[in-house]
């Protein structure tokens, strides 16, 4: 398969003007999904404070701690290792996605700021912080999905389609809601757990339409990608995708039913499943638009710098993996479980 | 209305390089200031170096974080607001883009926490390294992005190609001609800029209570700072102007308010550059004096900027920010020297001083933090119409967005810009006034 894709491109397989672009595809798509799945549980974290009660939102915004430097870190890497590798896609794609990116980056500066300052802020000052940090996670996945919607159907921005992208994303917001209560719902007990299974189970629903939106627009509004999933050999692919995705909600859905209560020591397995439901949709669309950076119009070689300035970034990469990978696996170790509070030395006070 | 998207695209393109430049600039300078007081602290056995340092770490993450959240959407407008640029220049911005975020996040994610965080959890000596590593960490960053900025002014080690940059020497696109005077420009700027900050809020605690060992000892570090830098500013700012004069004939012409080519020039103290009738309105002028700042050509004669008709940068705002610029500059010369003269017999106290000047260094607070962005502003509008000099416009690589959506856009970051900075001003003043509480905070995998 390898080499009829480099045969394809008229190199040979062993090239590094072949190779490399992959390689950087490779880990573009490994930092996309990790900013996806680990600064999504962030950020839908972040947009349930405001329907949390007030005395939650606190602690909420604590659960994030250990993990928030190395979470806001991912949209960085995406897009350094983005313009690094594929500086000719980068403005052919960004350009055509001015109102979204805007919209994003507003949410992500308010929300990364907002995080910090609220740590540091006087008491009297916190709840405006928390405010901050909870409009900047909306305003962020809004865009996002926006981003999404604008992908799917080709870039196309008339009235109708500006319409498309807005509704995918209030599903993105969704979706992020869904994350993040599901990771409360494996993180926390008693009263905040159950109101996260609660708050999964309304949102499971639009990620739900949300997702299937996104595939049927991307099979319709782009004659290539319909074409490849339309013949017999990927036809059962399809099928077993889509079987998988509707098992992931159901198991997903049946289990936060019964939570908090039957199923506790599965608690973990609602955000298992919805981690898992994201990968699938991420490699979908990943697969749909492969080998194209746009589709139908560039693909991941024409994206790619020159060789020399490829190699360049090869060696940046191979002294930035490790310590990234490093960092990330000491930082995330313990983002699976649950949260360990501190025993207190007294007995609480009784309300 | 009726503006053009490319002022819309300019304006929103400046606003959010300033407010990046601003924070860069003061957490840059601080993170050596606070490796000089961690020394101290270790090294010395009085408390007052401590003190110090665990005032301005505070001031040091606040600015660092408002760095490193404004630094994305710089990134993302050199993407979307000017979507050609990559396309030309990509072979070179790419690894430099790349390798700037790169020493980010190893500082970050190395080396910050363990600062910030962590000064309980390790050793003194490993706490000190830490506080070494982000202050180099920092000026690594800094070097790649600006070796990308300066490159753009004086293109080197690189051939336009069918519209695109090939790089054929790597070593003259990093060592540019303009890297080594851009990186002095913005290194002392920063000194000052912190420097000036330190005093300022010293001053403020002055006029209100006595001051601490700790507040002695920062505004002592900060007064040499400021006195040194403020004259570094001398030879640095005449070697960046020769340089321009050199290299961006234009932007110098423009700076200077030349507008025709002749022999030896006047220089312009101060007027109004007009760009319609191709002179300067109600000008202050010193005779024989500017030849040292402009280009000359083979024949004795100096270029002016009738040379670039239609491709001239917007002269007044040229002119105008380098005036501010050099202006603060000798401001602070003045201040930085005054100062150190009153206070040095006594120990360089500033309670020492009269009520009257503690009230003149509060308001020379933020004079370095204006002046560094006044010169970014010398160094990027004098670049227009060019994004590359004399090769790439920003209007051929501007995307295709409609002015109105730019309108939004820009009138969404001026107001978060402004919401942030109010927010700075409101945790230095409260800081200042109050002191801080140490915070902490879970990294790293800890339950």
């Amino acid at each position: 398969m390898i080499a009829m894709l480099a045969a394809s491109q008229g190199l040979s397989p062993d090239d590094p003007s072949f190779w490399m672009p992959l390689a950087f595809m490779a880990l573009l798509f490994v930092v996309i999904a990790a900013g996806m799945v680990l600064d999504g549980f962030d950020l839908g974290v972040g947009i349930l404070l405001q329907i949390a009660p007030e005395h939650e939102r606190g602690r909420m915004m604590s659960l994030l701690s250990p993990w928030r430097d190395a979470n806001e870190f991912w949209l960085l890497l995406g897009m350094g290792l983005f313009a690094a590798a594929f500086p000719f896609a980068w403005g052919a794609v960004l350009g055509k996605l001015y109102g979204p990116l805007t919209f994003m980056v507003l949410g992500v500066v308010l929300r990364s700021v907002a995080f910090e300052f609220r740590i540091r802020a006087r008491t009297e000052l916190k709840p405006r912080w928390i405010f901050a940090f909870w409009a900047g996670s909306i305003i962020t996945a809004f865009g996002q999905g926006m981003l999404l919607g604008r992908i799917a159907t080709g870039y196309q921005s008339d009235a109708g389609y500006g319409w498309f992208a807005m509704f995918v994303g209030l599903c993105a917001v969704a979706a992020y809601v869904l994350l993040g209560a599901s990771w409360l719902v494996m993180r926390v007990d008693g009263d905040l757990q159950r109101r996260a299974a609660n708050w999964a189970r309304h949102a499971i629903r639009w990620t739900a339409v949300g997702m299937v939106a996104i595939a049927v627009t991307l099979g319709l509004a782009n004659a290539g990608i319909f074409y490849k999933w339309s013949n017999i050999a990927h036809l059962s692919l399809a099928a077993s995708v889509w079987v998988l995705m509707l098992a992931g909600f159901v198991a997903a859905e049946m289990l936060l039913a019964r939570l908090p209560g039957r199923a506790d020591r599965f608690s973990w397995l609602p955000f298992v499943l919805t981690v898992a439901l994201f990968l699938l949709m991420l490699s979908g669309l990943a697969y749909s638009l492969f080998p194209y950076l746009i589709l139908d119009d560039m693909t991941l070689w024409d994206g790619a710098g020159a060789l020399g300035s490829m190699r360049l970034v090869m060696a940046g990469a191979v002294v930035g993996i490790p310590v990234v990978l490093v960092f990330n696996i000491l930082a995330y170790r313990s983002v699976f479980g649950k949260e360990r509070r501190p025993v207190p030395l007294l007995p609480p006070p009784s309300y | 209305m009726d503006i053009s998207t490319l002022s819309l695209a300019r304006a929103q393109f400046v606003a959010s390089l300033s407010f990046l430049a601003i924070f860069l600039a003061v957490s840059l300078a601080l993170a050596w200031v606070l490796l000089f007081f961690k020394i101290r602290a270790r090294w010395s056995r009085h408390g007052g170096w401590t003190a110090a340092y665990r005032f301005w770490v505070r001031i040091f993450a606040l600015a660092f974080v408002l760095t490193l959240a404004a630094s994305v959407p710089v990134l993302i407008q050199i993407g979307s607001l000017w979507a050609g640029l990559m396309d030309k220049i990509g072979n070179v911005a790419g690894p430099l883009l790349g390798y700037g975020i790169l020493s980010v996040f190893i500082l970050k994610s190395c080396f910050l926490g363990v600062m910030l965080f962590g000064q309980r959890r390790v050793s003194d000596a490993a706490h000190t390294l830490a506080v070494l590593m982000v202050a180099v960490g920092q000026l690594v960053a800094v070097f790649w992005v600006l070796a990308l900025q300066s490159w753009m002014q004086t293109p080197d080690g690189a051939l336009l190609v069918d519209g695109r940059y090939q790089v054929y020497d790597w070593v003259k696109v990093v060592l540019n001609p303009s890297i080594g005077w851009r990186m002095a420009v913005v290194m002392v700027g920063a000194a000052l800029a912190a420097s000036f900050l330190i005093m300022g809020v010293t001053a403020l605690q002055a006029l209100r209570r006595p001051l601490g060992e700790g507040e002695r000892s920062a505004f002592k570090t900060a007064l040499v700072v400021a006195v040194v830098g403020a004259f570094l500013q001398l030879p640095v700012a005449t070697g960046a102007g020769q340089m321009m004069a050199q290299l961006q004939p234009a932007k110098a012409a423009a700076a200077a308010g030349f507008w025709e080519s002749g022999p030896v020039p006047q220089l312009v103290l101060f007027g109004w550059p007009d760009a319609r009738a191709h002179t300067n309105v109600a000008d202050l002028t010193l005779n024989n004096a500017g030849g040292m700042w402009l280009h000359r050509n083979p024949d004795g004669t100096y270029q002016g900027l009738d040379k670039y008709s239609g491709m001239l940068p917007p002269v007044a705002l040229t002119f105008w920010s380098l005036r501010v610029a050099a202006g603060l500059g000798l401001l602070m010369l003045v201040v930085a020297c005054v100062t150190f003269l009153w206070t040095f017999r006594r120990g360089m106290d500033p309670s020492s001083l009269p009520t009257w000047w503690q009230r003149v260094l509060c308001g020379m607070m933020f004079s370095g933090g204006i002046a560094v962005v006044a010169g970014w502003w010398v160094s990027i509008i004098g670049l227009q119409p060019f994004v590359v000099n004399g090769t790439v416009t920003q209007s051929e690589v501007l995307g295709s967005m409609p002015a109105s959506t730019v309108l939004y856009g820009l009138a969404g970051y001026v107001l978060l810009y402004a919401l942030l900075l109010a927010a700075f001003a409101g945790m230095l003043f409260h800081a200042a006034r109050y002191g801080v509480v140490p915070v902490r905070k879970l990294i790293g995998g800890a339950p």
